[in-house]
């Protein structure tokens, strides 16, 4: 059985999914494959902060910051509930080292117009305060928000859905073809699927679909894990993340005075999400209590109320690292019709509006609000031939 | 962490199947840990009263307690009680929360996984209210604390788990209001027929049958509730006769004025640790559904890690017994000792005996598709987070038709209890509504701590 | 209670005060919480959010539903706790 498609979006993650409403709004036909069911891999592991201030100053700054807005009216587009709130984000900052490190960073983040202000010990717990009185400064962006990103996910895709897109659950890409007539065949167990456009939105997974049709893909899980504790009363209005997270992520400077990062936020429901490992360790996603240990101390020691709470649930989800901490994104020169949008490591919830909106202005053949040289695939072999 | 401590062997689970492998393990002067979670060993079935001088009990169905526990009481058995298992890491050492308030570690050569079972249900409307508890639930009550749920009690559900619980409280001067059995009257009587090669135990349901009858407490067979009712707590039981696929007749509606419903439709195994652990799971639908998939000697897919008991199959408390002591002799076996290989066989031939009668029982009492698709859309199925029938179905209507699916749309399963009450009916209700097997529907994937634990012990 | 739920003719611990929800009640030594409050008739343990009763299910430990709080800290099993001379038990409003 052989079927046909204007485009086919690989994965129907954050990614694919967001890929998919926004190609299916602007009526392309559009049809996802997903090797399991919606939701199944990152994007249903991971916390929901839509966090600016860790972004490093630059083009994934520009980028988060030009999605950001979307943020706003997108629970009304979906018409879903996706459990927003947009009431800021807070860094801690626990030494006097990080707090050198971290004034030099949101000065730069500044200068890009992110509005990121210091504030001292007591102005923090003013803020919030279940802070600890060991907190030695802090930095608050107003425009730092949290989401839900399983209701994200899956709100992307009903509203797909409703505007025609189709949705095929448990149908793994086995190949990629070129056929005579110069389209792409995807082999699934189902069928086989003619497109000339396909949106390789598989994350951690890209890389097998990218083999399929002969590229090689620099992604690779790194594995990130969180606890769950269970519902409490509210305790923490804004997603709080620590300065040694940002060290964790990309910045040296911070890295050298030692902590790791930390991430806390408090869900609608009132459950805490803690933060985060940073591991390379494939595809395995067992969760291990000993890391578990390292952050419930790190995080009890920023939110002492944190001692009260019953730790319920642990998970690991496979972020889709790259060498250079940008995602891989638009056309690949080598394979025309072939898209890249994936590898957001940890962003893929910030950035995945502005990601379905450019991949979608892409493919209809408007000119992005936003140059994507410096997220191409190509960047990466420079000096060697593909 | 405050202490590491090594042993030969760490049993998880001090019920009939973790003692009768201590026991076995503790005559070859093996070096054993017992983990519980309860502050006495026996499990559910051994159950007692926690003081002494009340010899005899208040049962009288397992007379073997005292002879697990003496033999468990020699010095190469330490037990830890009112320890909570978190998990067991991939080179087998085990985290356990010990007296709430500190977290050990645990160095075996072997573990044994021998968590038991628990009961499972029909939700039906006002089950949640504050009266309505597991027959189970009700048992250990009266065994464990000698006191009654109330002095009026319906028992309503499946099997003949109803007649004993309802003895065991007009044995304690309760006053059984009704049993009301989904199964059919001839089934109950197939049972002592069929039931006779099973010895006491046949004995105890009979003595309990007698009881029952003397008292002139009403036994409905084919019945069900309709519903729980009551303003604030339970005050009446509605029920009513059904067919063979739960579909209520009209007009035989009756109330039972009661504050107490004792509830219970059998029992699922607890997979939870071998799960988190990466034990294999293999599905037998007579034998409860999923369960962890073990060699002839009870070692599971994950080298070292036994598994024995309720887990690789609700069979029952004698067949758990057994297993304990075979997955404690493969054990010896695999460290290199001495086995006695007719003891085993032995032991083998006992156990494939009794399981012919289990698989047989566990047919008999199986609950019907049709009763899981008949449950009111205002049911709550989820109690932790609040999920309801009507929801579920919605989400199933929608595409969202797997266990992971429901607990990304709906929360179900998120809970504090991670699924253990909504996950078997949620698999049961899956299967009805989109008229597949249970085999289609994976268990939730499990990761530590199996059971909640609290961050302040971590902190200690 | 017009009749004592708990069983004659059993030889048990000490004889003990808790308070549950302000009120004194008598317990022996080594019973759960759950034994003490179904012994003095007490079968609500919590509110749900939407204000209704809430109570034990399994009894063993395994469905959370009897939770409560003990001498101030939140969501303990009843079934799995054992009372104490002066415990201070209270009954919890779940979060919506």
């Amino acid at each position: 059985m052989s079927s046909h498609a204007d485009v086919v979006v690989i994965s129907a993650g954050i990614i694919g999914a967001s890929v998919a409403w926004h190609l299916s709004e602007k009526k392309v036909d559009v049809l996802v494959l997903d090797k399991s069911d919606p939701c199944s891999g990152t994007s249903g592991a991971c916390d929901g902060m839509v966090f600016l201030q860790s972004k490093k100053p630059g083009v994934h700054l520009a980028m988060a910051m030009a999605g950001r807005h979307r943020f706003d009216n997108l629970a009304r587009e979906l018409d879903a509930e996706i459990e927003l709130r947009c009431r800021g984000g807070i860094m801690a900052v626990t030494s006097a080292a990080e707090l050198a490190a971290v004034t030099r960073f949101i000065q730069e983040q500044n200068r890009a117009g992110l509005g990121v202000s210091l504030l001292d010990a007591r102005q923090a717990r003013d803020l919030e305060p279940c802070l600890s009185t060991d907190i030695f400064a802090a930095t608050f962006c107003p425009l730092d928000a949290q989401v839900n990103p399983i209701y994200l996910t899956l709100a992307f895709l009903d509203a797909a859905r409703r505007h025609g897109a189709k949705v095929l659950s448990r149908t793994p890409v086995m190949d990629i073809r070129i056929t005579p007539r110069g389209v792409y065949a995807i082999d699934t167990p189902r069928s086989i699927i003619e497109t000339r456009t396909i949106v390789n939105a598989a994350g951690v997974h890209a890389p097998e679909i990218g083999k399929m049709v002969g590229l090689e893909i620099p992604i690779t899980p790194r594995r990130g894990q969180i606890l769950v504790t269970g519902p409490m009363p509210p305790l923490l209005s804004r997603c709080l993340i620590s300065a040694g997270y940002v060290a964790a992520k990309y910045d040296p400077d911070i890295a050298g005075t030692g902590s790791m990062g930390i991430s806390i936020e408090q869900t609608a429901r009132g459950n805490f999400l803690l933060g985060t490992t940073r591991e390379f360790a494939g595809f395995d996603t067992t969760a291990s209590l000993t890391a578990a240990k390292k952050i419930l101390s790190r995080t009890q020691a920023v939110i002492p109320g944190l001692a009260n709470a019953r730790l319920i649930r642990t998970f690991a989800g496979l972020r889709p690292f790259t060498p250079d901490g940008l995602p891989i994104l638009g056309h690949v020169s080598s394979r025309p019709g072939f898209i890249m949008a994936a590898g957001h490591e940890g962003d893929g919830i910030a950035l995945s509006p502005v990601t379905g909106q450019i991949i979608a202005e892409l493919i209809t053949g408007t000119t992005p609000g936003i140059s994507l040289t410096p997220f191409h695939l190509e960047r990466f072999f420079r000096g060697t031939v593909s | 962490m405050i202490f590491k401590k090594r042993c030969d062997v760490a049993i998880v689970g001090g019920g009939v199947c973790g003692l009768a492998a201590a026991a076995t393990l503790a005559d070859q002067k093996l070096d054993v840990l017992v983990l519980d979670e309860n502050r006495y060993l026996g499990g559910q079935v051994l159950r007692s009263l926690p003081w002494p001088g009340n010899a005899s009990g208040i049962h009288k169905i397992f007379r073997s307690r005292p002879r697990l526990v003496d033999k468990t009481a020699t010095p190469s058995v330490t037990i830890l009680n009112h320890t909570q298992v978190m998990g067991i890491d991939k080179d087998l050492e085990i985290l356990a929360e010990k007296d709430r308030k500190e977290i050990i570690g645990i160095r075996p050569q072997m573990v044994l996984a021998a968590t038991g079972a628990r009961e499972t249900f029909v939700p039906f409307p006002g089950w949640t209210l504050p009266g309505v508890m597991a027959a189970g639930g009700v048992q250990t009550l009266m065994k464990g604390a000698g006191v009654l749920p109330g002095q009026y009690m319906v028992v309503a559900g499946m099997g003949p788990f109803l007649t004993a619980v309802a003895g065991l409280f007009l044995k304690n001067k309760g006053m059984p209001t009704a049993i009301l059995d989904f199964g059919k009257r001839a089934d109950t009587c197939r049972l002592l027929v069929h039931g006779f090669r099973q010895g006491a135990k046949i004995l105890e349901g009979v003595r309990n049958l007698t009881g029952i009858f003397l008292a002139g407490v009403p036994c409905r067979y084919r019945t069900m509730v309709v519903a729980a009712q009551g303003s604030r707590e339970l005050e009446k039981v509605v029920a009513a006769r059904v067919d063979s696929l739960g579909r209520i007749i009209g007009g035989t509606g009756k109330t039972y004025k009661t504050g107490c419903l004792a509830t219970g439709w059998g029992f699922v195994p607890n997979l939870e640790l071998p799960m988190q652990a990466g034990c294999s799971l293999t599905h037998d639908p007579d034998l409860g559904g999923w369960v962890v998939a073990v060699t002839h000697d009870f070692e599971t897919s994950i080298p070292g890690i036994f598994a024995a008991g309720e887990i690789t199959g609700i069979a029952g408390a004698s067949i758990s017994m057994i297993e304990g002591e075979l997955a404690a002799l493969g054990i010896l076996k695999k460290l290199g000792r001495n086995v006695d290989v007719h003891r085993m066989a032995a032991l083998q031939r006992q156990r494939k005996q009794s399981l012919s009668f289990s698989t047989w029982f566990n047919r008999l009492h199986r609950v019907p598709d049709a009763v899981f698709c008949a449950i009111p859309d205002t049911v709550l199925i989820c109690r932790c987070e609040h999920i309801t029938m009507g929801e579920i179905k919605t989400a199933v209507e929608k595409g969202y038709d797997t266990p992971a699916m429901l607990k990304k749309v709906l929360r179900c399963g998120m809970g504090l209890c991670q699924g253990r009450t909504c996950g078997p009916v949620v698999n049961r209700i899956l299967a009805a509504l989109t008229r597949r097997s249970a085999e289609a529907f994976p268990v939730l994937p499990v990761r530590t701590p199996v059971k909640q634990v609290s961050v302040r012990s971590f902190l200690r | 209670m017009t009749r004592n739920l708990r069983i004659p003719g059993i030889v048990r611990g000490s004889r003990i005060q808790f308070f549950f929800n302000g009120r004194e009640i008598t317990a022996f030594k080594g019973e759960t919480v759950l034994a003490a409050l179904m012994a003095a008739g007490i079968k609500t343990l919590g509110v749900d959010p939407h204000g209704k009763g809430r109570g034990a299910l399994c009894g063993m430990g395994v469905c959370y539903q009897c939770r409560v709080s003990i001498d101030g800290r939140p969501g303990r099993r009843a079934c799995m706790a054992q009372v104490r001379a002066g415990m201070v038990i209270e009954t919890e409003k779940d979060l919506p």
